[in-house]
């Protein structure tokens, strides 16, 4: 497979552009780190430092696509929504990733 | 560290009477923060943590607690505790109980003071800067359990607490003379 530059950015024409916000990925990667566990909406906001409103629409960005999955949860007697990254989300990080790794390395 | 090592996770969590249920959020972050105290008090499980955005955090123990389900909730293993691992698991479950707020306060503290050697405030404002959800008065709790579970005083330490305190000792002995 060559690995010229023009090739490797043709390539990135199959992934999600909608994904590359820089929010975007943070929230992305730090959910996907989690498997099915999942992360609250408080602990993304405090670990990652976005407000609310930034922190809010982007998630429900990643939610219509099928990128992410909220629910209620009950923390300490305490009701919490709680992100869990889908299989398509899983997948598009893993493709983000891989063609990222591939961009870093080129040597153009 | 062999395949089984969920086993001994199990044998902790036997030992400590902790009902593991899968589908359960706090239940999970328990697990987790049990592990990562245990580990960070010395005994190797498998699990190393790393900070991720829940603080403090084992991806592989996640994924051996959704693989191994069955045997995490109905506690089986075959796997035994050494008097000392027994003495440790006493230790956390009189200090922590099964609370996940001090819990995760702890391990965190933890995990910041010993692992990334951070100096106490250091690790204070680390904790509170992943945590600022919780209470002044939570921290404060959380940390001093971490402190307790965590950080043993040696003969030494002991020595000079005795001299330190011995003077105030001896005064209220004194006082109860009359």
């Amino acid at each position: 497979m060559p690995e010229d530059i023009l090739s490797i950015l043709n390539e990135s024409e199959a992934l999600n552009a909608k994904v590359f916000s820089l929010v975007r990925m943070k929230l992305l990667a730090s959910i996907a780190a989690l498997g099915p566990d999942g992360a609250t909406f408080r602990e993304l906001k405090a670990a990652l430092t976005i407000n609310d409103g930034v922190l809010f629409a982007n998630l429900n960005v990643l939610k219509d696509m099928g990128y992410l999955r909220s629910e209620k949860i009950t923390s300490d007697g305490k009701e919490l929504e709680l992100y869990t990254i889908t299989a398509e989300g899983h997948d598009e990080w893993k493709r983000i990733k891989s063609w990222l790794r591939r961009f870093l390395d080129c040597e153009a | 560290m062999n395949m089984k090592k969920h086993k001994k996770v199990i044998a902790f969590f036997k030992e400590l009477g902790f009902a593991f249920t899968i589908s359960r959020f706090d239940d999970r972050l328990i697990a987790q923060k049990l592990v990562c105290l245990l580990e960070l008090r010395g005994i190797n499980l498998g699990y190393p943590c790393s900070i991720y955005v829940r603080g403090p955090y084992s991806p592989n123990l996640t994924e051996d607690l959704f693989s191994f389900k069955n045997e995490f909730e109905n506690l089986e293993t075959s796997a035994r505790l050494s008097s000392t691992d027994k003495e440790t698991a006493g230790d956390l479950g009189r200090i922590f109980g099964l609370k996940p707020v001090p819990l995760e306060i702890g391990a965190t503290y933890g995990y910041y003071a010993i692992s990334q050697n951070c100096d106490p405030l250091e690790a204070l404002r680390q904790v509170k800067r992943l945590k600022p959800f919780y209470s002044e008065a939570q921290v404060a709790l959380g940390i001093s359990k971490a402190k307790e579970f965590l950080f043993r005083p040696t003969p030494g330490d002991l020595e000079e607490l005795k001299k330190e305190t011995g003077i105030w000792q001896r005064a209220s002995l004194k006082t109860l003379e009359h």
